[in-house]
C-alpha cells in the first residue's frame, strides 16, 4: 500500500508535536512552583527567616542554614572566579594548540561531567583530612569551587570569544602588548559575560547538597558560624534532613524551607537575566 | 633617495603554500608606494608581515628579511616595531570608547604621553588627519557614532598619535564613498611629508592619484615597479599594462 500524508496534514501534526513538546517543558517547572508555594506560603515570617531553629528543628526559623549556604556559596566563588577567569584568559587569549593545550580543554570537559557526589568525597579526601580543614565552610568552599571552575572556564571562554578579534588587532597594531590589550579592551568588554556566568554559578552551587554533604554541612549547629573552619547547616542538606530523618516535622516548614531555597536561586538568575539586558543595552558596538 | 624599508628576498608561506615568492623590493623614505594587483596576489601577506601582525597566525611562517632603517624587524621586538610602523586596516575599526580615549589609548599604553599634554596629542593627530573640525565638540561621545570615513579618519588620528615613521594601509578605502575617500587621500598626501606610506589598493584610479611609486603584484610576485606616471603611461610588462587597462582583474 503506498501510504502519503498529506502536506497540509504531516505540517499540522509537526507543529502540534513540537508545541506540546515545548508546553511539557513548563509544566513540570509550574506544578513544582506552585506545589511549594501552596505549601510553604504559611511557613514564611520574619521569625522563620531570622531566627534559630527550636524543639529539634520542628518549630523556629532556620537563619543558620540561610547564613551557612551563604558563606559556603561566597567563598567558594570567590576561590572559582579569579581562578577560573585567569584560566579561560591563558586558554583563549595565549595558549597555541598543542598537546598541552588538548590536554587541559579534555580535562575541563571531563571535570564537567564528574558526578558531584564524586567531588564530595574528593573534598572529604583531600581539604577535610589530607589537608586537615576539617568539615567546615572552607572545605566546602573549596571543593564547590573545583566543581564549578570548569562552568565558570567554559562561560568565561565564551564571553572572552565574543569580543570581535578585530578589536585584538587594533590594539596590537599600535604598538600594544598583548597582557594590555586584554587588560584595557578584552576584559572590559567581556565582564558582563563573566558577571553574568558567575551569577548563574552561584546560584546553581547554592541548591547542591552532594558535595557539601562529608565536607561542611552538619546536622544541627547550635549557633551561628563564626570562622571559616566552623560547621555549618546548609539549606538544601537542612532541607533532606527535615524531610526524612526527623519524625512529625511539620509539612509547612519543609515546603518554607524548599521556597527559601528556590527564591534564593530564582533570584539569583533572575539578577543575571536583569544584568545581562542592563549590560547589552550599554554596549557600544 | 633613502631607502625606509628593504626588503631581501622574502617569501611568505600559509600553512605551507607559497603567497610571497622571493620578493626584492624597498620603501624610499617620505614617499608613498602604491601596491596594485588583484585580489590573492599577496599584497595584504605582504603588508602585515611589514610590522609582524602575521606573528599571530599559527599556519604562517616565512624566508628572507625585512630591514627598517638598517635593523632587522623579525630581530626587534613585535610590539616595539609595531609603534614604529602603523597599521590602517581595511575596514575601520573604532575601539568601543569615546573619540578622544581612542586617541589617547596608545600613548597611554606606551607611556608616550602625559597626562597633562593628552589635550594637545588627541587635537594634534585630529588636525593632522583632518578631522578635528568635524569632531572638536563631541570628544567624549562614542567613536563608533561616526560615519564610516569619519571613523577611517580617527583610526588614522589614533595611528598618528604614537608617532610611527612608517604607515601601512590596507585597502583603507573599500568600503568608504567617493567623497570619505578624497577625504582620506587627502589626508595621506598631507602625512606623505613627516611619514613614509605604503598603500595596498584594488582601486587602481586612487594608486595613480597618490602614489609616489606603484608597484605591480600578481600571484605572489612583484611584476614592475616603477614611478606612478611612468608606470601608468608607459608599463614594461604587458601584464601590468593588461591589468591597469582593466583588461583582467
Amino acid at each position: 500500500m503506498n501510504f502519503k500524508l498529506n502536506p497540509k496534514l504531516s505540517q499540522k501534526i509537526a507543529y502540534a508535536v513540537l508545541f506540546l513538546s515545548t508546553i511539557l517543558v513548563i509544566i513540570p517547572v509550574l506544578i513544582i512552583v506552585f506545589n511549594i508555594v501552596k505549601n510553604g506560603y504559611s511557613a514564611i515570617s520574619w521569625e522563620f527567616l531570622t531566627t534559630m531553629p527550636k524543639d529539634g528543628m520542628r518549630a523556629g526559623g532556620i537563619l543558620p542554614a540561610i547564613l551557612g549556604t551563604l558563606s559556603i556559596v561566597l567563598c567558594a566563588i570567590m576561590i572559582t572566579l579569579p581562578v577560573g577567569v585567569c584560566a579561560a584568559i591563558y586558554l583563549n587569549e595565549y595558549a597555541k594548540d598543542n598537546l598541552l593545550t588538548r590536554i587541559i580543554k579534555l580535562a575541563i570537559v571531563n571535570l564537567a561531567g564528574v558526578p558531584s557526589v564524586v567531588y564530595g568525597l574528593f573534598g572529604l579526601g583531600i581539604f577535610v583530612m589530607l589537608l586537615g580543614c576539617g568539615v567546615s565552610i572552607i572545605a566546602g568552599a573549596l571543593t564547590l569551587s573545583i566543581m564549578e571552575l570548569p562552568v565558570i572556564i567554559t562561560t568565561a571562554r565564551g564571553a572572552l570569544n565574543s569580543v570581535p578579534y578585530a578589536f585584538r588587532e587594533a590594539s596590537w597594531s599600535l604598538g600594544v602588548s598583548r597582557w594590555q590589550t586584554i587588560r584595557h579592551i578584552v576584559l572590559p568588554n567581556a565582564l558582563p559575560g563573566i558577571m553574568t556566568g558567575a551569577i548563574l554559578s552561584i546560584a546553581r552551587i547554592s541548591g547542591e547538597t552532594a558535595p557539601i554533604l562529608f565536607t561542611a554541612a552538619a546536622f544541627y549547629v547550635p549557633h551561628l558560624p563564626k570562622s571559616m573552619f566552623d560547621q555549618v547547616m546548609a539549606l538544601p542538606y537542612h532541607l533532606y534532613i527535615i524531610s526524612t530523618q526527623i519524625p512529625n516535622m511539620p509539612k509547612n516548614i519543609i515546603f518554607g524551607t524548599a521556597l527559601v531555597l528556590l527564591m534564593l536561586v530564582l533570584s539569583m538568575s533572575l539578577i543575571a537575566i536583569v544584568a545581562r539586558i542592563y549590560f547589552r543595552k550599554i554596549r557600544k558596538w | 633617495m633613502v631607502d625606509k624599508i628593504k626588503v631581501n628576498n622574502l617569501c611568505c608561506f600559509y600553512g605551507g603554500k607559497e603567497v610571497i615568492s622571493s620578493l626584492n623590493i624597498n620603501v624610499v623614505k617620505n614617499e608613498i608606494l602604491s601596491i596594485i594587483g588583484p585580489s590573492n596576489s599577496g599584497k595584504t601577506s605582504f603588508l602585515r608581515t611589514l610590522n609582524r601582525m602575521n606573528d599571530m597566525n599559527v599556519n604562517f611562517s616565512r624566508k628572507g628579511n625585512i630591514f627598517l632603517d638598517d635593523e632587522n624587524i623579525f630581530d626587534m621586538n613585535p610590539e616595539n616595531l609595531r609603534k614604529r610602523v602603523g597599521m590602517l586596516f581595511a575596514m575601520p575599526i573604532p575601539l568601543p570608547m569615546s573619540i578622544y580615549d581612542n586617541i589617547s589609548y596608545a600613548p597611554k599604553r606606551l607611556g608616550i604621553a602625559s597626562n597633562r599634554n593628552m589635550d594637545e596629542v588627541v587635537e594634534k593627530s585630529l588636525r593632522d588627519s583632518s578631522l578635528w573640525d568635524e569632531v572638536k565638540d563631541r570628544l567624549n561621545s562614542s567613536a563608533i557614532k561616526l560615519s564610516g570615513g569619519q571613523q577611517q579618519r580617527l583610526c588614522i588620528a589614533r595611528i598618528l598619535a604614537i608617532e610611527p615613521e612608517v604607515i601601512l594601509f590596507d585597502e583603507p578605502c573599500s568600503g568608504l564613498d567617493p567623497i570619505s575617500t578624497a577625504k582620506v587621500e587627502e589626508a595621506m598626501l598631507k602625512l606623505k611629508e613627516k611619514y613614509t606610506i605604503v598603500l595596498v589598493t584594488n582601486n587602481v584610479k586612487q594608486a595613480s592619484r597618490v602614489g609616489t611609486r606603484t608597484a605591480f603584484f600578481l600571484m605572489g610576485e612583484l611584476v614592475e615597479i616603477d614611478n606612478t606616471a611612468k608606470l601608468f603611461v608607459s608599463p614594461r610588462d604587458k601584464r601590468t599594462g593588461d591589468y591597469i587597462t582593466g583588461r583582467f582583474g
